[in-house]
């Protein structure tokens, strides 16, 4: 499995290398996209207002946003790729299985996303002043939001299978996110928190704001509940993935585009 | 143990309320060292029937085992199948055919050091070696192809499942194709061979098999097939002409002469007409042989087609 995911890294590596202008492009918007809401965000507010940890709340949330796009895109997308270069079903002639293959090369290409997004982070605090924490507590929450994230690419990707083309679902898909990590699903109290709880990535969101950008400890139970909710979410994704898999296996339509 | 054992495949595609029988019954079995011709019109359910084997399609009915594994219950019977699915649409256009290689070795179930041994044999094996760092898509089509059949071969299956090998190649790539799928065969593989080039079919197949509107309509060695549906004539060629004694007392036998040929339609009379040709220096003798190409032909237009001698 090692093997596999060695080679997996390998192969997104290369073709990111391979696309270089497009990867830097990429990391350039991204963080002027960004320097660009924070100046109208300033703007509105006006200069004598301090927005202090809402500002860090919205990098975290933005931050999570482009690598939440980046897991949706990389899976459905990726999926959608390989059906129009023919490539898709070569993947399903694995004896490791489809589903398998595409939850490792997710976290490969993962790997070197988190890399670049580490330098857009970097950009951005350069840009704005702002300091963000990063202790080693915030490794379990950032894993179950991705784990969430994980899920509703795997998903999508299930949608891919069966439709081909949902580019529609993709980009609704895109604002939806938004909505779910920006979310201060942390400070909703009475049957709110429940909803709040059950939302994908929202927990995690959550608990990432705490402690990145509030400063706060660790909340044992929210992250219990965090971890359920990406576990739920990931298991549901890869399980109607097979689902997908299997109906367009019985409909002869794996490899249709 | 066959390494191919496919039993009564059946396969209905229910469009806009229409059941479409795609594959009626289709069992084929394949063992080492043979290349088997399956043959068809569009449509009429080759491509289900190679993808039902593969483990891509779900067939309604029926079995298959590939040395032995079913490929939709056990995914490691994918390990002992390559496949080539229409025509290079197994490679990676960005990567470059070393990486390609490496990439799929691992996929197919190898170590990274297996598929990199692997992959240097292969380059080397396919003349690919100079070509192993150039991005795929800036290859020729034959070399493109070339690698396609070397990514199938990487994690060295014992079923290779070519979906029209040599569509679109020059006639030199074509050759190296072929001399390619011989030599694979006669490495102990069965080979599972679509293609619309019959002449192609006829010269690499040890056996045919014919489907037509999803049903096998015809299944037999290619040598018998041919046999079976050729004429019982011969054609002598002389390279003169002959003397009128000769001409008569031939014509007498039951030959026809025409110019420097003849032709003679009981095989009994063959020896009697050439002892009478003796010593007259002949260019060749050949008995009537149907190519593959009208076999398929007069299989599936039986009405149209002049019926063979069966």
């Amino acid at each position: 499995m090692l093997d596999l995911f060695l080679a997996e890294l390998k192969r997104s590596w290369i073709l990111l290398s391979r696309y270089a202008t497009e990867t830097m492009g990429g990391i350039i918007a991204t963080t002027f996209v960004f320097y660009g809401l924070f100046l109208s965000s300033r703007y509105i507010a006006g200069p004598g207002i301090a927005l202090g940890d809402r500002l860090d709340s919205v990098i975290v949330g933005y931050i999570l946003w482009t690598l939440m796009l980046f897991i949706m895109g990389d899976v459905a997308g990726g999926l959608q790729d390989e059906a129009r270069t023919g490539t898709l079903e070569q993947m399903f002639l694995t004896p490791y299985g489809a589903a398998r293959v595409f939850v490792i090369r997710a976290i490969g290409s993962l790997s070197i996303q988190l890399t670049l997004n580490i330098v857009i982070v970097v950009a951005i605090m350069l840009i704005t002043g702002s300091q963000l924490a990063f202790p080693p507590i915030l490794v379990p929450p950032f894993i179950t939001a991705l784990l969430g994230a994980y899920g509703l690419a795997f998903t999508v990707g299930s949608l891919t299978l069966v439709f081909k083309q949902v580019r529609q679902v993709q980009s609704i898909l895109q604002f939806g996110l938004l909505l779910l990590l920006a979310a201060p699903t942390e400070t909703w109290t009475g049957s709110l928190r429940l909803v709040g709880w059950l939302m994908p990535i929202a927990p995690a969101a959550g608990l990432l704001r705490d402690v990145m950008a509030r400063g706060l400890e660790l909340d044992g139970v929210r992250m219990a509940i965090a971890s359920l909710n990406g576990l739920f979410y990931f298991t549901g994704g890869v399980l109607l993935f097979g689902w997908a898999e299997r109906l367009t296996k019985r409909q002869g339509r794996l490899g249709g585009y | 143990m066959s390494i191919l054992e496919a039993h009564h495949l059946y396969k209905n595609y229910h469009l806009k309320g229409k059941v479409l029988a795609a594959v009626q019954d289709v069992s084929l079995r394949m063992d080492g060292n043979e290349v088997l011709a399956f043959l068809g019109a569009n449509g009429a359910g080759k491509t289900t029937t190679i993808k039902m084997i593969a483990g891509l399609i779900l067939p309604d009915q029926g079995s298959v085992r590939i040395s032995g594994r079913d490929p939709h219950r056990d995914p490691w019977a994918l390990r002992s199948l390559g496949a080539v699915l229409e025509g290079t649409r197994n490679l990676y256009w960005r990567l470059t055919p070393e990486e390609n290689l490496e990439y799929f070795g691992v996929l197919r179930g190898l170590t990274r050091s297996g598929a990199r041994r692997r992959t240097l044999e292969l380059l080397d094996r396919f003349d690919l070696t100079h070509k192993r760092r150039e991005m795929v898509q800036t290859l020729s089509r034959g070399m493109q192809q070339k690698l396609a059949i070397a990514v199938a071969l990487i994690h060295d299956p014992q079923l290779l499942l070519l979906d029209e090998p040599t569509l679109g190649l020059d006639v030199e790539a074509t050759e190296t194709v072929k001399t390619i799928i011989r030599e694979v065969a006669a490495e102990g593989r069965a080979i599972l061979l679509t293609t619309h080039q019959l002449d192609i079919a006829e010269e690499l197949s040890h056996r045919v098999a014919i489907i037509q509107n999803g049903a096998i309509a015809i299944e037999q060695p290619t040598a018998t097939l041919i046999r079976q549906f050729s004429g019982t004539a011969y054609t002598i060629e002389l390279a003169l002409g002959l003397d009128s004694d000769r001409m008569s007392k031939v014509e007498a036998l039951g030959g026809v002469v025409k110019g420097n040929t003849i032709y003679v339609r009981e095989p009994e009379i063959v020896y009697e007409v050439l002892d009478l040709l003796k010593p007259l220096p002949l260019i060749k003798v050949e008995q009537d042989q149907a190519s593959l190409t009208e076999i398929f032909l007069q299989v599936i237009h039986p009405v149209n087609a002049p019926s063979p001698s069966l």
